[in-house]
C-alpha cells in the first residue's frame, strides 16, 4: 500500500431520490452499501468505512456486522467506520466487536471514534449526553485497557468496574487496531486524539476549510507537545465530497437537484457557494484532483482521504459511475501528484502491517520489553 | 480606544432603525467623550445578512460576510442593538441573528437596546423582548433602552425633543457603564474546551500513553 490511503465514507442513509421520487428500501439500501464497498475494492480504492446511526432513514446500526460481512467478500481493503460511537457504545463491546472483525478481516479494520452528536441516542444506551465529554475520555481509556492488558481490573465513575477481565478474543497478534478520533470542529476530540499519539480524521465536508485548517493544526502541534514525534509525524485522515462527470457542466446539472434537497445543507446556500466555502467539488475529475491536492496546504501532507459519494439519494448506478471514475482517472495520479514532494519524515498511513513492524522493531531496540504491548503494567 | 459594534436590524430603505442607531451611536460617543473615553465604531447592518444568517442556521457555518459582522461582534467593547418592532417582539431577523452568533460572544458585554415601531404603545418590547434575550446571552444591558415610534420621528431632531432627550439620558447610562466594564475581553470557547479536556485527560488513571 502506498503512504497515503484512499477511499470512501458512508452515512448510511435511506434519501428519497428528488429527480425520481423513488425511495429505496432499507433491504436496498444495505444490499447497496455492500455493492458499493466491494467496488471500492474493485476499483483499486484503499478503505471502506461506515458510519453508525441508531435513527431512521439510517440503516448502519451495526457497523461490525455490516463489515463482517464485506470481509468475507474483498480481500485487500481496510474495513473502518464513520463513527463508532465511543460515547454510547460500551467499550467492552466495541473491543469485542472489532477483536473479531480484525480476526475475520485478518488485520485490515481499523477503527474511527466519535462523539455522536444525536442527542436522543444517549438514552436509548443507558448514557446522559451532558456526560458526552467525561464518556468519551473513560470509555477510550478503558477501550485501550482492554486491547493491551491481558487481565484488567478497572474502576470508573461511569460504567461498573471491572475485575479481572480478559478481552476474548485477544486482538489479532496482540495488536489493537488503529485509531483514529473524527471531529467536525471539537477542539477536545483533537486533543484526545494527540494525547494517546492515535490519528485525527477531521471530517472536513459540510464546512469551511478554515475549520479544518485549525482543528488539524491544534491536533498536530498537541501531538508534539505529548512527546509522539514532531507535528508532521502526526497521523491526518481528512473527508471530502465529490460528484463528478467527464464534462463539468454535466456533473453540475446532475448533482443540482441532490443538492439543492440534501439532508443536512439543503435549502440553504447555492451549490455555487456551497462549493466555494465548503471542500465539496462537483466537476470534472480534474477540477476534483486539483481541488483535493490543495488540501495539504492547509493540513500538510497527510495519511488517509476519504470521500463521500453515495448520500442524498444518489442511485447507486451513480454512486458506482463515480467510483469508476475515482478509481481510473483520479486517484492514480493523486496518489502520484502527493507523492511529489512528500517531505520524507511523513509517516504512511498505519496498517496492520506496519503496525506489527513498528512493534518488532521497539521490541528490538528493548530486549526485554515484556513479549506484547498488552501486557503494559499499570 | 473603545470599540462600539452598532447592530441595525431594519429591512426598509431609508430604515427608522438605522436612523435610531445613528443617533445612539453619536450621543453615546459623545457620552464617552465627556469621560475621555475615545470611541470607534463599527455598524453592522443585518438586511443584507438575512440570507447568510438563514444559511447558517441550515448548514451551521458563517459565510464570510456574516463571520466578518461576528468578528465585529466579538472584538467590540460595547454593542448597541437596534430593531423593529414586528408583531410585539423583535422582527425574527434580529433574533436569527443572535441566534447563530456563537455562544458566549455577548458575556459580560455592555449592551445598550433599542427599538423603532409604528406604535408607541409597543415600547415594552424592550422590556419584555430585548432585555431578557440579552440577560440570557450574559450581556450587561443598560438599564434605560430607546423607543422610537414614529410619531418620534415625526418632531423635529433637535437635542430638546422628547426622543432626543431620551437618547441622551440613555447614552449618559450607557457610558458610565462601558467606562465600568472597561476593555471587553473576548471568550475564546475553543481554548476553554481545549484546556477542560485538558484536566479531565490529566486527571484520567495515569496509564501509560505510548
Ligand atoms: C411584519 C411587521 C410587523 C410589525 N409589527 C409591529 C408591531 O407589532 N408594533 C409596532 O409598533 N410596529 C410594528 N411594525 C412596524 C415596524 O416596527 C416599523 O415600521 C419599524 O420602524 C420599521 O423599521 P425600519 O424602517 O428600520 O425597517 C411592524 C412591521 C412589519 C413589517
Amino acid at each position: 500500500m502506498t503512504d497515503m490511503q484512499w477511499g470512501i465514507f458512508t452515512v448510511g442513509d435511506v434519501t428519497r431520490d428528488p429527480t425520481t421520487g423513488r425511495t429505496p428500501s432499507e433491504a436496498e439500501r444495505i444490499q447497496d452499501t455492500v455493492t458499493i464497498a466491494r467496488k471500492v475494492e474493485e476499483v483499486g480504492l484503499d478503505v471502506f468505512a461506515t458510519g453508525e446511526h441508531h435513527n431512521p432513514p439510517f440503516v448502519p446500526s451495526s457497523p461490525t456486522t455490516l463489515l463482517g460481512h464485506i470481509a468475507a467478500l474483498t480481500e485487500r481493503i481496510i474495513l473502518s467506520t464513520s463513527t463508532t460511537l465511543i460515547t454510547t457504545n460500551d467499550p467492552v463491546k466495541i473491543a469485542e466487536d472489532f477483536s473479531v472483525l480484525q480476526h475475520l478481516s485478518a488485520g485490515r479494520t481499523d477503527v474511527m471514534l466519535g462523539r455522536g452528536n444525536t442527542g436522543p441516542v444517549y438514552p436509548w444506551f443507558g448514557q446522559d449526553i451532558r456526560q458526552a465529554l467525561p464518556l468519551s475520555v473513560e470509555h477510550y481509556g478503558l477501550l485501550r485497557r482492554l486491547w493491551r492488558e491481558e487481565v484488567v481490573d478497572w474502576e470508573g465513575k461511569l460504567r461498573s468496574p471491572l475485575q479481572g477481565f480478559t478481552l476474548a478474543p485477544r486482538p489479532l497478534d496482540g495488536v489493537p487496531p488503529f485509531v483514529w478520533h473524527a471531529s467536525i470542529r471539537t477542539p477536545e476530540v483533537a486533543e484526545l486524539a494527540a494525547y494517546y499519539g492515535d490519528g485525527f480524521f477531521a471530517n472536513h465536508i459540510f464546512w469551511p476549510s478554515s475549520h479544518t485548517q485549525k482543528m488539524v493544526e491544534l491536533y498536530r502541534r498537541r501531538f508534539a507537545h505529548y512527546g509522539h514525534g514532531t507535528p508532521t509525524e502526526a497521523i491526518v485522515g481528512l473527508g471530502g465530497q465529490v460528484f463528478m462527470r467527464r464534462n463539468s457542466q454535466d456533473a453540475v446539472d446532475e448533482f443540482r437537484p441532490y443538492f439543492d434537497n440534501a439532508p443536512v445543507y439543503g435549502h440553504g446556500p447555492s451549490l455555487e457557494e456551497f462549493t466555494s466555502m465548503t471542500p465539496l467539488t462537483v466537476g470534472s475529475p480534474a477540477q476534483v484532483i486539483e481541488k483535493t491536492l490543495g488540501f495539504r496546504d492547509y493540513v500538510g501532507d497527510y495519511q488517509r482521504q476519504l470521500f463521500l459519494i453515495d448520500h442524498a439519494g444518489l442511485p447507486l448506478k451513480t454512486v458506482l459511475e463515480q467510483l469508476d471514475l475515482l478509481g481510473e482517472e483520479v486517484v492514480p495520479v493523486l496518489r502520484k501528484e502527493f507523492a511529489i514532494g512528500r517531505p520524507a519524515g511523513v509517516p504512511a498511513a498505519p496498517t496492520h502491517q506496519s503496525l506489527l513492524r513498528a512493534r518488532a522493531a521497539s521490541e528490538a531496540a528493548t530486549p526485554d520489553a515484556t513479549p506484547t504491548e498488552g501486557l503494559t503494567k499499570q | 480606544m473603545t470599540e462600539l459594534a452598532v447592530i441595525s436590524g431594519g429591512l426598509r430603505e431609508p430604515s427608522s432603525t438605522r436612523l435610531l442607531a445613528e443617533r445612539l451611536e453619536a450621543s453615546v460617543r459623545k457620552e464617552l467623550g465627556t469621560l475621555d473615553i475615545a470611541a470607534g465604531s463599527s455598524f453592522v447592518e443585518l438586511r443584507p445578512l438575512g440570507h447568510p444568517i438563514i444559511d447558517a442556521m441550515i448548514t451551521g457555518f458563517a459565510a464570510p460576510a456574516l463571520e466578518e459582522a461576528f468578528e465585529t461582534v466579538a472584538e467590540a467593547d460595547g454593542v448597541i442593538a437596534v430593531t423593529p418592532a414586528f408583531n410585539a417582539s423583535f422582527s425574527g431577523l434580529f433574533k436569527s441573528f443572535f441566534d447563530v452568533l456563537p455562544e458566549e460572544t455577548l458575556s459580560d458585554m455592555p449592551v445598550l437596546i433599542g427599538a423603532t415601531g409604528g406604535t408607541e404603545r409597543h415600547s415594552l418590547v424592550l422590556e419584555h423582548a430585548l432585555r431578557p434575550m440579552f440577560s440570557y446571552l450574559h450581556a450587561i444591558v443598560s438599564p434605560r433602552g430607546v423607543y422610537a415610534a414614529t410619531e418620534d420621528f415625526g418632531a423635529p431632531a433637535q437635542e430638546g425633543s422628547a426622543l432626543g432627550r431620551r437618547i441622551t439620558a440613555a447614552a449618559a447610562d450607557y457610558a458610565r457603564l462601558v467606562q465600568g466594564c472597561g476593555s471587553h475581553q473576548r471568550r475564546d470557547a475553543f481554548t476553554e474546551e481545549l484546556t477542560s479536556m485538558e484536566q479531565l485527560l490529566g486527571g484520567s488513571d495515569g496509564e501509560s500513553r505510548r
